[in-house]
C-alpha cells in the first residue's frame, strides 16, 4: 500500500498515513480552503486500509486547530474507525492536546463520546 | 424539546445577540416556565461563550470545541428526526442568524456543516439559504420560491400569484424532498396566517390545510399555493359533462331530476342534500353502476355508460361501507388491491408504493394489524375509513367518488380524510363527495357543491360559500351577502338546510308538515338565479394509470389472497381441518359392528353398516363442501363491487376460488377417509374412497358457490342448504329403494330421471359398485363367475318359466274369441317377442327363426311348438352356464382350501361384506321378476346383470348396473359416474360464471308478486302512502296560492 505523506501548510494538517510502518497521524492546523478535497484521499486511503489492516491500528491527531467545516470530516475520519473496530479490529485513537488547550481537550472529549472507539487522551506541553 | 434545547445549544456556538429572539422562539412553543428554564440554561451557555470570545478575539475563530459539539448535536438529531424535522430545523437556524444579518463566515459555516451532517441536498440549501437572507426580490429568483404580491410578475424563475393590494409581498418556499412550505412576509400589513397575526420577521411553516388571509381579496388556501407548485407536473386533463340526467328507480319513483353540469380536473366536489334527496344514487348514476333513464354522461367525450370499456379504470368507488377484507392486515389489504391493477411493478415497488401511501395516511404503524370486523376491532373507525380510501387511492383513479367518508368520524379524523381527498384534487382528480353535516372548515375545502332536494331536484351547484349566500338571498335574510363569520371566517352549512327546509308556522305558532318553498320551486330559484359555465368536452384520452395483469396473474394474486385470508383466521383452519377426521372417526367408530356378541375381532364382512357408511360419507362431502363453499363469494360482494371498476377477470377470481376449495376438499376428504376407512377396514379403496368424496366435494363447493353468488343474505344462503341437500339424501338410492317411490317420480326398471340429477346417487352408486365389484376378494375372477352363475341362474329360474308360462296361457285362451282375452293375448305375444328377441341377440349361437311370427295374427301351432322348443334350448343353455360357473367357483375354493386351508374365508372376511352384497344384489326382494308393460324386469341380482342398449346416447340404466353404456361403449361404472359428477360441475361453473341463476332469480322478481305478498306490503307502507298523499295535496295548494297572489 501506498503511504500518504504530506507536509502541513499554515491552513492544512501534516498528514501521514503510513501502513509499514505503522503510522497514521494528522497533525497541525486544519483549515483548508476546499475541506473534501483534502480529506478526500485520507478516507479513500482508509477505505483500502479498511480491507486489510494492520494487527493493531493506531491513529494520532494532534492538530492545534480545526474549522468547523474540518470537524466534519474528522469525524468522517473517525467513523472509519468505528467502523473497523466494530468489525473486530484492534483501533486506538490518541488525541493529542496541548497540556493549556482546553478546548481541544474537550473537543477531543466530545469526539469520544460521538463515535464509539477507544480513545485516549495525551496532553504534551507546547515547545 | 429536546430539539429546542439542542437548537438553543447550536446558538450557543454562535453569537448571542439572538437572545430576544430565542426568548419569542421559546414562548411559541413553551409555557412560561419552560421558558424560564431554557433561558436560564441558554444565558449560562452563551454567557461562557462571550468569555471567551472577548479571549480569543484577535483570531475570531469558532472553537473547534464548539465545532465537535455541533457535529455531536447534528448526529444526535439525525437519530430522532425525521428530514421534515431537520429542515425546519435548519431553517430556523437560519432564521436565528437572520434576526440580526450577521452573516459571518463562521456562522455560514457552522449552518453549512449542519446541513451537510443533515443530509440536506445542495440546490435546497441554496433555495433556502436565497429564501431566508435575500431581501431584494430581483435576487429571489428560484423555482422553488412562490411570491404573493398585487404587482405583475417580477422574478423569471419564481412562481407567482396576484392578489389584490396588499403591502409587501409574501414568499413561500417549497422543500420538495420533504413536502415543506415555508411563509414568509416583508409587508407592513396585518395578514393572518390561521387566524393568527404573522411578523414580518419570522418564517412560518405552512402546514396542509393552512391559509393565509390578507387584508383584502380572496384568502390564500395552502391548495392554491400547493397546486402552483405542482401545476407543472400534472398535465392530464379531465371533463366531466352530465346533460339532464334523470333517474327513475324500478319501482317507478323518480331517484333525480333534470341534473346537468360540467366540470373540470382538480376539483373538489361535494354533494349535499337532506337524507332521501336522492344523494347515492346521484353518485351511484355519476359513477356509471346505475344507468340513467334520461340524458347521459360524458367524460372527456365518451359516454359513461355506452362506451364503459372505454373509461377502464379511470373512475374510482369508496363506498360508505368499508371493503376491507377483515382477516388480512392492513398491509396485505392494500398490498394485493395494488397488485391487482399494476401489472407494470415489481412486488417490492408494490411494497414501497403501498408504505408510502400508508405512511401518508399515518397507518404505517397500524400496517402489521389484522383489520378485523367492524365488531371486532383490531384499528379504529377512523383508521378503517382511511384503509378504505387508500385501496383507492393506490390505483389513482382520475374521477373518484366518495360516499360519506367522513360519517362516524370525529372531527380531526374528517378532516385529514378530507385533507387527504384535497390534497388529490390538487394533483388533477376529480373527486365527488357525498357528505352530511360537514364542520365549516370542511365545507370551505369544497370547490363546488351539488345540492340535492326531496325528490331529487337540484336546487344548486357552485361555489360552496356562495351557495349560503344564494339561500339566505332567496330568504329574504338581511345581510345575506355575507356568507362566512366576518371575525371567524366560519361558515354554517346547516343553515342552508334551515332554509330550504323551513316549514309554515300555523295560527297558533306550531310548526306545520308544510313546507315554505317546495323543491321545485327551489329548482327554479337555482336556475333563475345561478349561472354555471357550461364547459367543453376534453378530447384527449383520459389518462389511466393502473395496468390489470393478465389472467394468470390475477388468478395467482387471488388465490394468494385468497390463501392468507383463510390462514390468517385459526378458527377456520382448525375446525376445517379437524371437522372431516373428527366426522370419519365419529361415523365410523358407531358404525364398527362386530356380529358375533361373544368375539372381539372385527370382521369386516360381517359389519352390517357399509352400505349406509358409504352414504353418510357422501352426505358428509356434500354436506362439508356445500358449507365451506356458501358464503365465499357472498363475503366478497362488497369488494367485488369496488373491483368491478377495475374491469378484472370474473372468471380468474371464480377459478382462484375453484382452487382454493378444491385444495381444501382434496384434504379434508382424504383426512375424513383415512380415519374413517381405517377404523372399518375397508382395505385397498383409499383412493377410490378418496376420489369419489372428492368430487362430491367439489360439486357440493360448486353448488355452494352458485348459491353464494345469487343470494343477498347469509341467512337465505343457509337456509337454502338444506333444500339442496335433503333432496340429495333422499334420492340418494340408500334411504329409499328407487323402485319402491312414488309412481309420479319413479320409473321403474330405472333411476328416477329426478334422481339421475343428484351428485350422491352417482358417488353412492359408484361406490357401492366398485366396492363390491372390484374389492381384492371380488376382482380376481370371482364377480366374472358368480355374474354368470347369477344371470343363468335367472333365466332359468324365473325368466324362462315366465315365458313359458304366458305361452301357455296364450296357447290355452287361444280359442277364446272375446275381445278382452284376445287383448290380453295379444298383449302377452308381444311381450314373449320382444324379450325373445332380445334373448336372441344376447345368445345368438342359438338359432330361432319364427320370432316374427309370434303375434295374435300369425302364431299357430308351430310356432307354439318352435317357441317352445326354443324356450326348452334356452334352459338347457342356461342349465349348462350355471353349472359350469358353479363348478369353476367350486374348483377354485377347493383348490384354495387344500392349498392354504383358511386362505379364502379370509379374503372373503376381509374384502368382502355381506351387507353390502345383500344391497346391491337385493338379496331380500321378494318379486324377483316384474312385468311392466310388455316387458319382464329383473328385480334383484341387478349388479350382475348388464344394462341393454337402448340408443346412442342413452345412458340410463337400472341402479347398481355394473357398466353404463353410453355412445356404443361400455364403460365401468365407478369411471363412468365420476364422469358425471365432473361434467355436472362443469355445468355448475358454467351457471356460476354466467350468474345464471342470479339472472333466473332476477326474472322472477320483475314478474309482479303473488298478491297476498304483495298486500303485506301495502299495509307496512300505508302510512307512507298517507304521506305521500298528503304531500301531493302540499303541491297542489301551492300552485294554486301564486294565483291568488297576482
Amino acid at each position: 500500500m501506498k503511504a500518504i505523506k504530506k507536509i502541513g501548510t499554515d491552513d492544512t494538517p501534516s498528514v501521514i498515513l503510513d501502513k509499514e510502518n505503522q503510522e497514521l497521524m494528522i497533525s497541525g492546523r486544519s483549515l483548508p480552503e476546499d475541506v473534501v478535497s483534502f480529506y478526500d484521499p485520507i478516507l479513500v486511503w482508509l477505505d483500502e486500509y479498511a480491507e486489510d489492516p494492520n494487527e493493531k491500528t493506531v491513529f494520532d491527531f494532534k492538530l492545534e486547530y480545526f474549522n468547523t467545516a474540518s470537524s466534519k470530516l474528522l469525524l468522517d475520519v473517525l467513523l472509519k474507525l468505528e467502523d473497523m473496530a466494530d468489525d473486530g479490529q484492534d483501533v486506538l485513537v490518541r488525541w493529542h492536546y496541548p497540556d493549556d488547550d482546553e478546548d481541544m481537550e474537550e473537543a477531543g472529549e466530545e469526539y469520544a463520546d460521538i463515535v464509539e472507539v477507544p480513545f485516549e487522551m495525551i496532553s504534551y506541553e507546547l515547545d | 424539546m429536546q430539539l429546542f434545547a439542542i437548537i438553543v445549544k447550536q446558538d450557543a456556538g454562535v453569537e448571542t445577540n439572538e437572545i430576544e429572539y430565542v426568548r419569542k422562539f421559546l414562548k411559541q412553543q413553551l409555557d412560561e416556565t419552560a421558558v424560564l428554564e431554557y433561558m436560564a440554561f441558554f444565558n449560562s451557555k452563551a454567557g461562557v461563550e462571550q468569555k471567551r470570545r472577548e479571549r480569543a478575539k484577535g483570531p475570531k475563530l469558532t472553537s473547534v470545541k464548539d465545532s465537535v459539539r455541533i457535529l455531536g448535536i447534528c448526529r444526535k438529531i439525525n437519530k430522532k428526526l425525521n428530514h421534515k424535522q431537520k429542515v425546519v430545523v435548519l431553517v430556523r437556524l437560519f432564521e436565528l442568524v437572520n434576526t440580526d444579518r450577521k452573516f459571518s463566515d463562521q456562522r455560514m459555516a457552522i449552518i453549512n456543516t449542519v446541513a451537510e451532517v443533515f443530509n440536506i441536498a445542495k440546490e435546497e440549501f441554496n433555495s433556502i439559504q436565497t429564501y431566508v437572507i435575500e431581501t431584494d426580490l430581483d435576487s429571489l429568483n428560484d423555482p422553488a420560491i412562490l411570491l404573493i404580491s398585487h404587482q405583475e410578475n417580477i422574478c423569471q424563475q419564481c412562481k407567482h400569484i396576484q392578489t389584490e393590494e396588499l403591502h409587501g409581498e409574501l414568499l413561500i418556499l417549497q422543500i420538495a424532498s420533504s413536502d415543506l412550505y415555508f411563509l414568509r412576509y416583508t409587508g407592513k400589513q396585518d395578514v393572518f396566517l390561521n387566524g393568527l397575526a404573522i411578523s414580518n420577521k419570522a418564517i412560518y411553516l405552512f402546514a396542509p390545510g393552512s391559509t393565509v388571509k390578507l387584508p383584502k381579496g380572496k384568502p390564500i388556501y395552502y391548495s392554491d399555493v400547493v397546486s402552483r407548485f405542482l401545476a407543472d407536473s400534472s398535465t392530464m386533463k379531465l371533463s366531466f359533462c352530465t346533460d339532464n340526467i334523470t333517474f327513475r328507480f324500478r319501482s317507478g319513483t323518480i331517484g333525480i331530476r333534470n341534473v346537468s353540469f360540467s366540470e373540470s380536473q382538480g376539483k373538489l366536489l361535494g354533494i349535499m342534500g337532506a337524507s332521501g334527496a336522492g344523494k347515492t344514487t346521484l353518485l351511484n348514476v355519476l359513477s356509471g353502476i346505475d344507468t340513467p333513464t334520461e340524458g347521459e354522461i360524458r367524460i372527456n367525450g365518451i359516454n359513461l355508460h355506452k362506451d364503459h370499456e372505454k373509461l377502464e379504470g379511470v373512475i374510482g368507488y369508496i363506498p360508505q361501507d368499508d371493503l376491507l377484507i377483515e382477516e388480512l392486515t392492513v398491509f396485505e389489504n392494500l398490498y394485493y388491491a395494488a397488485k391487482l391493477c399494476f401489472n407494470n411493478k415489481k412486488n417490492d415497488e408494490i411494497s414501497e408504493l403501498v408504505n408510502k401511501l400508508l405512511i401518508s395516511l399515518g397507518l404505517h404503524e397500524r400496517k402489521h394489524l389484522m383489520v378485523g370486523s367492524p365488531l371486532n376491532k383490531t384499528i379504529s373507525g377512523g383508521q378503517r375509513k382511511r384503509l378504505n380510501i387508500a385501496l383507492e387511492l393506490i390505483r389513482e383513479p382520475s374521477i373518484l367518488f366518495v360516499d360519506e367518508p367522513t360519517s362516524g368520524l370525529s372531527s380531526r379524523d374528517s378532516e385529514n380524510v378530507m385533507d387527504l381527498l384535497r390534497e388529490l384534487t390538487l394533483k388533477g382528480k376529480m373527486i365527488f363527495v357525498v357528505i352530511h353535516q360537514p364542520s365549516s372548515d370542511i365545507y370551505k375545502m369544497f370547490d363546488k357543491m351539488i345540492i340535492l332536494d326531496t325528490g331529487g331536484y337540484l336546487i344548486y351547484y357552485g361555489n360552496p360559500v356562495e351557495g349560503i349566500v344564494h339561500f339566505k338571498k332567496m330568504d329574504n335574510q338581511i345581510n345575506s351577502e355575507v356568507g362566512e363569520c366576518p371575525t371567524c371566517g366560519n361558515v354554517t352549512p346547516e343553515l342552508i338546510f334551515n332554509i330550504v327546509e323551513a316549514q309554515v308556522v300555523d295560527e297558533f305558532g306550531n310548526y306545520t308538515n308544510k313546507r315554505k318553498v317546495s323543491p321545485p320551486q327551489w329548482e327554479k330559484y337555482y336556475r333563475e338565479n345561478v349561472s354555471n359555465e357550461v364547459l367543453e368536452d376534453v378530447k384527449e384520452k383520459p389518462p389511466v394509470s393502473s395496468r390489470i395483469p393478465t389472467w394468470i396473474k390475477q388468478l395467482k394474486i387471488y388465490s394468494m389472497r385468497d390463501f392468507f385470508t383463510k390462514i390468517s383466521n385459526t378458527q377456520y383452519i382448525v375446525l376445517n381441518l379437524l371437522e372431516a377426521p373428527l366426522l370419519g372417526f365419529i361415523l365410523s367408530y358407531i358404525i364398527r359392528y362386530i356380529a358375533d356378541p361373544n368375539s372381539d375381532i372385527y370382521i369386516f364382512r360381517d359389519n352390517e353398516n357399509i352400505p349406509p357408511y358409504i352414504f353418510m360419507s357422501i352426505v358428509v362431502a356434500l354436506f362439508l363442501g356445500m358449507t365451506v363453499s356458501a358464503e365465499e363469494i357472498f363475503r366478497d360482494r362488497k369488494i367485488l363491487k369496488r373491483e368491478a371498476f377495475l374491469n378484472l377477470s370474473r372468471s380468474s377470481y371464480l377459478v382462484s376460488k375453484i382452487f382454493i376449495l378444491i385444495v381444501i376438499s382434496a384434504i379434508q376428504a382424504f383426512l375424513f377417509v383415512i380415519v374413517g376407512n381405517s377404523i372399518l377396514a375397508i382395505k385397498g379403496m383409499l383412493f377410490i374412497y378418496w376420489f369419489a368424496l372428492f368430487s362430491t366435494f367439489v360439486f357440493a363447493n360448486m353448488l355452494g358457490l352458485n348459491i353464494s353468488a345469487t343470494f343477498n343474505s347469509a341467512v337465505t344462503i343457509y337456509i337454502l342448504i338444506p333444500i339442496l341437500m335433503i333432496p340429495q339424501m333422499a334420492l340418494g338410492g340408500a334411504m329409499f329403494s328407487f323402485d319402491k317411490l312414488n309412481r309420479n317420480v319413479g320409473s321403474i326398471g330405472k333411476v328416477p330421471i329426478v334422481a339421475e340429477l343428484m351428485a350422491a346417487r352417482w358417488a353412492y352408486e359408484a361406490l357401492m359398485v366398485y366396492q363390491f365389484k372390484n374389492n381384492e376378494f371380488e376382482k380376481n375372477r370371482y364377480y366374472d363367475i358368480e355374474k354368470r352363475e347369477s344371470v343363468a341362474d335367472f333365466k332359468q329360474v324365473y325368466y324362462l318359466p315366465e315365458i313359458q308360462e304366458l305361452m301357455e296361457n296364450a296357447e290355452a285362451d287361444f280359442e277364446d274369441k272375446s275381445d278382452s282375452v284376445q287383448n290380453i293375448i295379444m298383449n302377452d305375444l308381444e311381450l314373449v317377442r320382444y324379450e325373445l328377441g332380445k334373448e336372441m341377440k344376447r345368445v345368438p349361437s342359438i338359432p330361432f327363426d319364427d320370432i316374427d311370427r309370434i303375434t295374435l295374427d300369425s302364431i299357430n301351432d308351430d310356432v307354439f311348438e318352435n317357441t317352445y322348443e326354443y324356450i326348452n334350448k334356452l334352459e338347457i343353455f342356461y342349465a349348462r352356464m350355471f353349472t359350469d360357473a358353479n363348478s369353476e367357483k367350486d374348483r377354485i375354493i377347493s383348490y384354495l382350501d387344500e392349498k392354504h386351508p383358511t386362505y379364502y374365508r379370509n379374503e372373503r372376511n376381509k374384502y368382502h361384506n355381506e351387507a353390502l352384497s345383500d344391497h346391491v344384489r337385493k338379496t331380500f326382494e321378494r318379486n324377483k321378476i316384474l312385468r311392466y308393460k310388455n316387458s319382464l324386469i329383473q328385480q334383484y341380482d341387478l349388479i350382475y346383470l348388464d344394462p341393454d342398449v337402448e340408443g346412442f346416447f342413452n345412458f340410463r340404466t337400472h341402479f347398481y348396473s355394473p357398466v353404463k353404456h353410453f355412445m356404443g361403449k361400455y364403460f365401468d361404472t365407478y369411471t363412468f359416474n365420476m364422469f358425471i359428477i365432473w361434467l355436472v360441475t362443469l355445468v355448475l361453473y358454467i351457471t356460476l360464471y354466467f350468474d345464471m341463476l342470479k339472472r333466473v332469480l332476477n326474472a322472477f322478481e320483475k314478474l309482479k308478486l303473488p298478491s297476498y305478498i304483495a298486500n303485506i306490503k301495502l299495509k307496512k307502507t300505508k302510512k307512507e302512502d298517507i304521506k305521500t298523499k298528503k304531500k301531493k295535496r302540499q303541491t297542489v295548494q301551492k300552485k294554486i296560492k301564486p294565483k291568488k297572489n297576482d
